[in-house]
């Protein structure tokens, strides 16, 4: 392919590139087709032969959404995770928030040691200390509650500062010092100036914080191990479903969950894909 | 480096001669702060701060008399005390005897011990405070009120306001953690030494030796060894195919030839916002042994000609996409592209609108081709912005649980005889090994020396990276 | 200063909550013992298990008027039980049901109470083997709740005669003829299914004395010869390994026309075979030449009591009514789960039901699982190798001693 980079090219079009990308989008979209499928055949089991479902009806969501039983809570765990995602996001974007400012606009003592603490923790695997954190939350009394589950995804979100703090540094040094001058606090600099910025930053931070508790199965299996349905995350509820006993009973309805679960996210993500990309180039991004 | 460590060990001299500075020159009060802490608040008249450290000592002693003391007592055996319970009839129910938890110990041990390290830095920091007050009284200065504590809260000691709740979460729910199993691997906790029924205790480095050992019965070195391999090559392949692959897709979607920019974009960013787990686990029966792709690929004549070639056992009829170690492998990789690609699609979409475009338009003048400017202007100014990203994907994906636990748990089973005989499979990475010794068998002491070999390796490539690789990048490195 | 104080008090209030726990724990046990307290209790259950759960405790609570209970029902699946209980036995349910192969764990973490309520009626009431199997050196620990956790045959009638289904190298070869299979699971779990061809031709792996590491037979001729005959039923062709829940779902295609599972696969089974639904015991299979009967673990469903229960002496009491005669009538109806109880066993409904049948037939054959926690990933990779027809052609008796090397391994 010959290039050029004349704007009236824009005019043709180029067949052999949109067939690559219709090729890829395909195949990208494939899982996300036969999730669609599954959820709404009438067949409870896992059809490993089949493409194509042979009748297409709703009952997987009626029966997931009406019919709740022992094992399938999924409106509770709807209203659960968002309970969880809502109060996690608040926290830990103003807890990554904090920590990005003082690391990128302040200069004090401690703070390359802080830094250089913070990477370091990040290179143990997190699973390890997963049963200790269990017997610290025990200690307080706060397992098989929500309120452990929003402690144990935000307290430690301070570490998660680095794309923040690449933003922040991008935002000239001379606005802070103009503000001092004219005889701002530090506080409302904060408040006043670089949060109003930081559209992109705090969109990005707050997406990311808000998915995790969605998708994680593993803290929550270990922190809600009372058996009680009724506690679950969506998480935790699907990921049973398709256990070794269940999986021939509830596959459909693990589908039709995985598509409900999906649509809110999905509209998050499209919606709010431009402040997304922003931030997190602009975090990583240190031109 | 070394320049940087002398100045760290200065600034620890200078804190301790400081405090020496302060109980030698300071007056009563000062130093009856030594054991009442806020007496020299107190003389200096300000009172709330004198009371509230006051209450904070009380409050350490009454903890330090009925938490501290007892469990860091136990700490040097982790306890000696077995349980023991009786059903007793007319309580009808078991009563237990005063027994001693071993994890329990430990980690109370761990946060006494933090206990004890705050309150000393509070101790010396009020007894430098009111060192400081009396040299202001004594040259006649004003002492600050609250209302200039509050100010300076808000201005220059603004960072202690932010990070303090911050880090005091870090604290409580990764560091102490963090030590508590770390101490394990020196421990013997595992199935046979378990609380609350059983006790374990200090075993030294022998965890670390059986990780270097192999014996037929005990195969921890081979399996070590071999999982090692693999998770490097994992960390790498997965991060690089992802990378270019996001480039190229991005390089793709954005180029002014193509329509529809984002209508394709969306295609991709709606495959990442199904839940990871949900995708997995549904295209590890797409692929499953008679799953649908199977089922295709026989139809179509591929599992024969595959077997033609040699790519797939003769005596399977059927193409083990995630039951043979080497298709497993690659198909692991090739489906984590998949899961990983839409991410670095969103990341270099941003970076490349980036690029100014005036480089590009120079090089067309220049006579460059595309893939000229690709490689002379993308690529550098790619690098350049995500070098330390890079870096940071690399320990990601030697931490990368999901995709290799969803694909294979339950499905994949190893036949090496020698893995096996430590329940590890070729396809594991060090943390889904460590998960599966935890999760399954309850050998703490064995996961907590991986979970330490884990951090050796993160900790080996990071340091490499950021001293040879990017050393202009400084920044987000490590600063010693 | 402002940092430091602040991180002190989140670590005041953490450690004041600390000494609150430590506090109660003592004096909680002598607390709940007072009379006409409510007696809270929290029972685990299969998730298909908690309907009839839920009648049953209605009625333990009818057979109780002058206590006021406040009974919860949770779920943990039968075969995975062990794992969570075992990750925090203090965190675990009152009453717990699970498989009886992880009592020993059970037991050896002491995560399991000695049933001392109606022992003795437990003992008389239910048969034999399921006794025994809630038995670890003498003492009973749980109570049984149902015998039908052991596997047997499934097979579709219209493909194979009784004649047939005699001989497992019989059904191979003829469903290789036909293009069909005979399912059994291998590779994954599979150790439990493996088992049945080296104890049919007599040689043993069991637990040592110790309750923790295995002692096992099959690195001999005779376990040289067992290999063999496992290759040579894999290369007819019509032997076919995966897990059940595959075969299941290969089944209903119809491209497998038998295979070995339990009853907790009975209902779709049924599905798929439709009128041609038939069960029997396990075949033989061909060793150097001789017929040898497959032997297997026998399965026991039992209901196990917390010790670390604040209300052990009722949690005890709720589980020995949970496994009482109607109680077990009633899961059958419900679930289909072949009653331990040796009355309700008897009755002409249960013994009229295929699935129990075949499987009281295969009892004779069956041992109980006794086996160290080393057993399984060795056995699985031992299975997984045997079922591709051993490609790397290993001689088979370095096959056989390294997976007997690991099964045997001591526990570190």
């Amino acid at each position: 392919m010959k290039n050029s980079n004349q704007p009236m090219m824009k005019e043709r079009f180029y067949p052999v590139r949109h067939i690559v990308l219709l090729a890829l989008a395909i195949f990208w979209l494939i899982p996300i087709v036969w999730l669609l499928l599954c959820s709404f055949s009438t067949s409870n089991s896992m059809s490993i032969s089949h493409f194509f479902p042979e009748k297409l009806s709703l009952i997987q969501y009626k029966n997931l959404l009406f019919k709740t039983d022992a094992a399938n809570q999924f409106p509770r765990w709807m209203l659960n995770t968002f309970l969880i995602a809502a109060f996690n996001c608040l926290i830990s974007t103003f807890f990554v928030l904090q920590v990005a400012y003082a690391m990128s606009k302040m200069r004090f003592r401690a703070r390359k040691g802080l830094m250089n603490i913070g990477m370091i923790l990040g290179l143990f695997p997190g699973f390890l200390s997963m049963i200790a954190v269990y017997f610290i939350m025990k200690t307080f009394n706060l397992t098989n509650s929500h309120i452990g589950m929003i402690i144990v995804y935000s307290a430690s979100s301070g570490m998660g500062y680095l794309i923040a703090k690449g933003f922040f540094d991008t935002i000239p040094n001379s606005m802070c010092e103009a503000a001092k001058i004219d005889g701002a606090s530090q506080n409302s600099i904060f408040f006043r100036i670089i949060i109003p910025m930081s559209k992109p930053i705090i969109v990005y931070t707050s997406i990311s914080a808000f998915l995790a508790p969605w998708v994680d199965f593993i803290f929550a299996k270990i922190m809600l191990n009372s058996g009680i349905a009724k506690d679950w995350t969506v998480a935790l509820g699907l990921y049973g479903m398709l256990d070794r006993s269940r999986k021939n009973l509830y596959f459909g309805q693990f589908c039709a969950g995985g598509v409900l679960v999906s649509i809110p996210i999905s509209i998050l993500f499209v919606v709010m894909q431009k402040f997304y990309v922003e931030g997190i180039t602009s975090g990583s991004a240190k031109g | 480096m070394k320049g940087k460590f002398k100045q760290f060990l200065g600034s620890i001299g200078h804190y301790f001669s400081d405090f020496g500075a302060a109980v030698v020159h300071g007056d009563w009060s000062v130093k009856l702060s030594l054991v009442f802490m806020g007496a020299g608040y107190i003389r200096r008249r300000k009172y709330l701060y004198g009371v509230f450290l006051l209450a904070i000592e009380v409050f350490f002693i009454l903890l330090a008399a009925t938490f501290i003391a007892p469990n860091l007592a136990k700490f040097g055996t982790l306890g000696t005390v077995k349980a023991e319970m009786h059903f007793d009839d007319v309580l009808f129910t078991n009563v237990w005897n005063d027994f001693d938890n071993s994890f329990k110990i430990l980690l109370y041990s761990i946060i006494s011990l933090v206990a004890i390290l705050i309150f000393a830095l509070i101790w010396i920091s009020s007894i430098k405070g009111a060192y400081s007050l009396q040299k202001m009284d004594e040259q006649g200065e004003k002492p600050p009120t609250i209302r200039d504590d509050i100010s300076s809260a808000m201005n220059e000691k603004y960072y202690k306001t932010l990070l303090a709740v911050p880090v005091g979460g870090i604290v409580l729910f990764t560091i102490i953690p963090l030590i508590v199993m770390i101490c394990i691997a020196f421990t013997s906790y595992d199935e046979q030494h378990m609380p609350p029924a059983a006790l374990f205790t200090w075993v030294g480095w022998a965890n670390f030796k059986q990780l270097f050992t192999t014996s037929l019965t005990s195969t921890f070195g081979y399996s070590f060894g071999k999982i090692l391999r693999w998770t490097l090559v994992w960390a790498v392949l997965a991060t690089f195919t992802n990378y270019f692959g996001g480039i190229m897709l991005a390089m793709l979607i954005n180029n002014k030839r193509t329509r529809w920019k984002k209508m394709w974009r969306t295609c991709f960013i709606i495959a990442m916002a199904v839940p990871q787990f949900v995708t997995l686990l549904l295209v590890r029966n797409f692929f499953a042994d008679q799953g649908i792709v199977n089922t295709i690929c026989s139809n179509i004549g591929l599992t024969s000609l595959l077997k033609k070639i040699g790519l797939v056992p003769a005596y399977l009829n059927y193409i083990p996409f995630l039951t043979n170690p080497n298709w497993a492998k690659f198909m692991i990789i090739m489906i984590n592209i998949w899961v990983g690609v839409p991410y670095l699609l969103l990341i270099a979409t941003g970076i490349l609108m980036n690029i100014p475009q005036d480089l590009y338009e120079a090089a067309t003048i220049d006579g460059a081709n595309s893939f000229q400017q690709f490689r002379k202007i993308t690529m550098p100014y790619m690098l350049f912005v995500t070098g330390p990203y890079l870096i940071n994907s690399v320990v990601q994906n030697i931490n990368n649980f999901n995709v290799i636990y969803l694909l294979t748990n339950n499905v994949f089973e190893t036949s090496d005889q020698l893995l096996a005989n430590s329940h590890a499979r070729e396809t594991d990475l060090l943390v889904t090994w460590l998960f599966r010794l935890t999760n399954e068998y309850y050998n703490y002491k064995m996961a907590s020396v991986i979970g330490i070999m884990v951090f050796v390796v993160c900790t080996v490539i990071t340091l490499v990276a950021f001293n040879f690789v990017i050393r202009g990048n400084k920044e987000e490195g490590m600063q010693l | 200063m402002k940092k430091i104080s602040a991180i002190l008090v989140v670590l005041c209030i953490a450690l004041t909550c600390a000494f609150a726990q430590g506090g109660k724990e003592a004096p909680a046990a002598a607390a709940t013992a007072a009379p006409k307290e409510t007696i809270k209790l929290t029972v685990w259950v299969g998730d298909l298990y908690t309907e009839v759960t839920e009648k049953i405790i209605e009625k333990f609570k009818a057979a109780y008027p002058d206590e006021t209970f406040e009974i919860t029902v949770g779920i943990e699946s039968e075969s995975t039980c062990k794992d969570t209980v075992l990750t925090d036995p203090e965190a675990a349910a009152d009453v717990y049901t699970f498989a009886d192969d992880q009592l020993l764990a059970l037991v050896n973490a002491a995560a399991i109470q000695p049933a001392t309520v109606d022992a003795d009626k437990v003992k008389t009431e239910n048969g034999e083997g399921a006794v025994n199997a809630a038995i670890v050196d003498g003492q009973l620990y749980a109570y049984p709740m149902s015998a039908s956790n052991g596997y047997f045959m499934y097979y579709d009638k219209s493909f194979f005669t009784e004649d047939d289904v005699k001989s497992l190298n019989t059904m191979a070869v003829k469903a290789a003829k036909a293009g069909k299979k005979v399912g059994m699971q291998f590779g994954a779990d599979g150790g439990w299914y493996l088992y049945s061809f080296f104890k049919g031709a007599g040689l043993d792996m069991k637990i040592n004395d110790d309750g923790m590491t295995n002692s096992c037979e099959w690195a001999s001729k005779g376990g040289e010869a067992v290999a063999k005959g496992i290759l040579d039923l894999v290369a007819t062709g019509g032997f076919y390994a995966d897990s059940t829940s595959n075969l299941v779902s290969a089944a209903k295609d119809g491209t497998v026309v038998a295979l070995v599972d339990g009853t907790w696969d009975a209902n779709p089974i049924m599905e798929a075979y439709k009128d041609n639904y038939a069960c029997c015991k396990l075949p033989t299979f061909s060793v150097s030449g001789k017929d040898v009967q497959m032997a297997s673990f026998a399965g026991y469903k039992l209901i196990g009591v917390n010790p670390f229960s604040k209300n052990v002496g009722w949690a005890m009491r709720f589980a020995s009514f949970m496994t009482s005669e109607e109680s077990q009538v009633a899961r059958f109806e419900s679930n289909g789960d072949g009653p331990a109880n040796i009355k309700a066993a008897a009755s002409a409904s249960v013994a009229s039901n295929p699935a129990i049948a075949a499987l009281a037939t295969q009892s004779q054959f069956a041992t109980v699982q006794r086996v160290g926690g080393n057993y399984w990933t060795p056995a699985a990779t031992l299975g997984t190798i045997l079922s591709q027809g051993n490609p790397e052609k290993t001689a088979l008796s370095d096959l056989l001693s390294t997976a007997v090397a690991g099964i045997t391994a001591p526990v570190v």
